[in-house]
């Protein structure tokens, strides 16, 4: 079996990351569009997103796209610069530690509202 | 074959110049979109709550041209990275050549009728 350690990680996660931001998109796509139809057809669908589930979900999503976006500058700097690929494995802690905090924040104040009684 | 990881394996492995050019696509387009899609999110997740997004304040919002040609910028090229993206993974994962070619038209149908939709939608207001 492949062992590739860090590296084969970062890009299994970039991967994952990846498809899972796009299965998102392409539904965040369909749903807001639905305001051509009016405004009862874009609010039926939207009350339901005011269900803490989603904003949970919206918590997700935000530290996947945190994810991939550094890895993503990660990958441009290995690519680009003669040093970068030195360096990958603790590029990519920093990158795993950017994501981490990132995703605490919003965490807190996603959830910080939700326990005020806001969607 | 490996992936490329340099500039220089990808020009070596590329077998046409469409294949070297969405390569480098993929890189200019990804830093384009880290600031574009965390702002958005930081702007329409963050600093504001879900239920504020409502009929009202997306219409609103899409007015002003600017907005609009943000979130179309967004979309094309989100769409784009992220199709070829998929495309990557197609390619991987299914092994044979005829389920390859459905899998690949299906995806690519799905997606152009929901960058139209989209399309339509943002400019319709």
């Amino acid at each position: 079996m492949y062992r590739g350690r860090e590296g084969q990680w970062a890009w299994m996660l970039h991967r994952l990351s990846g498809l899972a931001i796009l299965a998102y998109l392409l539904i965040h796509v369909i749903s807001i569009s639905l305001f051509v139809f009016g405004e009862r057809a874009y609010m039926a669908v939207h009350t339901t997103y005011e269900l803490p589930i989603f904003s949970l979900g919206l918590i997700a999503v935000t530290a996947g796209v945190v994810y991939h976006s550094l890895n993503g500058l990660r990958i441009i700097v290995m690519d680009f610069t003669g040093r970068g690929v030195a360096y990958q494995r603790q590029m990519f802690y920093a990158v795993l530690g950017l994501t981490l905090l990132a995703t605490a924040y919003t965490a807190f104040v996603v959830i910080g509202r939700l326990i005020g009684g806001e969607a | 074959m490996i992936r490329a990881r340099t500039l220089t394996d990808a020009r070596q492995q590329a077998h046409s110049n469409a294949e070297l050019n969405w390569w480098i696509f993929m890189r200019i387009s990804g830093l384009v979109l880290v600031f574009l899609i965390l702002g958005h999110i930081y702007m329409t997740f963050i600093q504001v709550s879900e239920s504020d997004a409502t009929y009202i304040a997306v219409v609103n919002k899409l007015q002003n041209p600017a907005w609009k040609f943000y979130d179309w910028l967004i979309l094309s090229l989100s769409m784009l990275h992220g199709v070829n993206g998929a495309r990557y993974s197609i390619e991987d994962y299914v092994r044979s050549r005829p389920n390859r070619a459905w899998v690949k038209t299906i995806f690519y149908t799905i997606s152009a009728l929901i960058f139209t939709l989209g399309t339509i939608g943002l400019f319709s207001i």
